[in-house]
């Protein structure tokens, strides 16, 4: 009977990439270069982490005989599903967004509108493109419409 | 943002927050921020829903939010640049919108 089984390698990836996949996650939000692909990078790497806990548990419990490390292998994969689950909710929690198709598009005119500044005061957007004490009139106005702090 | 609006000014682009916040949270906001562009109020989401952007109970107790968009718009209101993100946490890049803006007379 052999004694020298392999070491079964593929949960220990499994979480090394479960948490680079959650280091992807945080790390979007410092907005470095190649901010947007991140996201895609750490759900590959979620992705990644769950096939690679399926190679380990199947060589662990399909191939004893070549592989050894059973309970390590059920106790990692255990854990990486967390780092991957979380990896994948906020992919998928991030883009919970509807769509835009109804908005104004290049070409269009928008809608005219008044509402309240900081101070209380009402501006229309006609308004905005007039000079102010702080500013000159300016060539164009970019409408930043954002979720809001509450 | 903030280190781009240099270059907002010389493209001759007037940047306009708009959201659900009231004038008070925008106010404190802006403080904060040290922004000197007009921020705008939204409070019953009318306008949101006008420019076909809501997100309805988008917010942390289930009220509606914009979803976010931008829209740059030249003198004759018409649309001259959009950006309408899929993941809230990507930002926008200036470049392409700074673009348009510098073809604008």
């Amino acid at each position: 009977m052999s004694e020298a089984r392999k070491a079964n390698t593929a949960p220990v990836w499994a979480l090394l990439c479960a948490l680079g996949g959650v280091g992807c996650t945080f790390a979007v939000f410092l907005g470095p270069p190649l901010q947007e692909a991140l996201p895609w990078l750490s759900l590959l790497l979620a992705g990644s982490a769950v096939l690679l806990l399926l190679v380990g548990l199947r060589r662990s419990f399909g191939q004893p005989e070549i592989y050894r490390g059973k309970a390590l292998s059920v106790v990692l994969a255990i854990v990486t599903l967390v780092p991957a689950g979380l990896t994948g909710f906020a992919f998928f929690g991030a883009r919970k967004l509807p769509a835009a198709t109804g908005a104004p598009q290049i070409g269009q005119r928008v809608p005219d509108f008044t509402l309240s500044d900081t101070s209380g005061k009402p501006v229309s957007l006609d308004q905005l493109f007039a000079a102010t004490p702080e500013s000159p009139a300016p060539k164009s106005v970019l409408l930043i419409f954002y979720r809001g702090y509450w | 943002m903030e280190k781009r609006l240099g270059e907002f000014q010389a493209a001759g682009v007037r940047p306009v927050a708009i959201s659900v916040d009231t004038s008070d949270v925008s106010g404190d906001l802006a403080r904060k921020a040290g922004y000197t562009f007009p921020i705008l109020s939204d409070p019953g989401a009318a306008v949101i829903r006008r420019y076909q952007i809501l997100h309805a109970g988008g917010g942390p107790d289930g009220h509606d939010i914009a979803r976010p968009a931008e829209f740059l718009v030249d003198s004759s209101k018409i649309v001259r640049w959009t950006n309408f993100t899929e993941d809230i946490r990507v930002r926008a890049h200036a470049d392409q919108m700074l673009a348009a803006a510098r073809q604008l007379q």
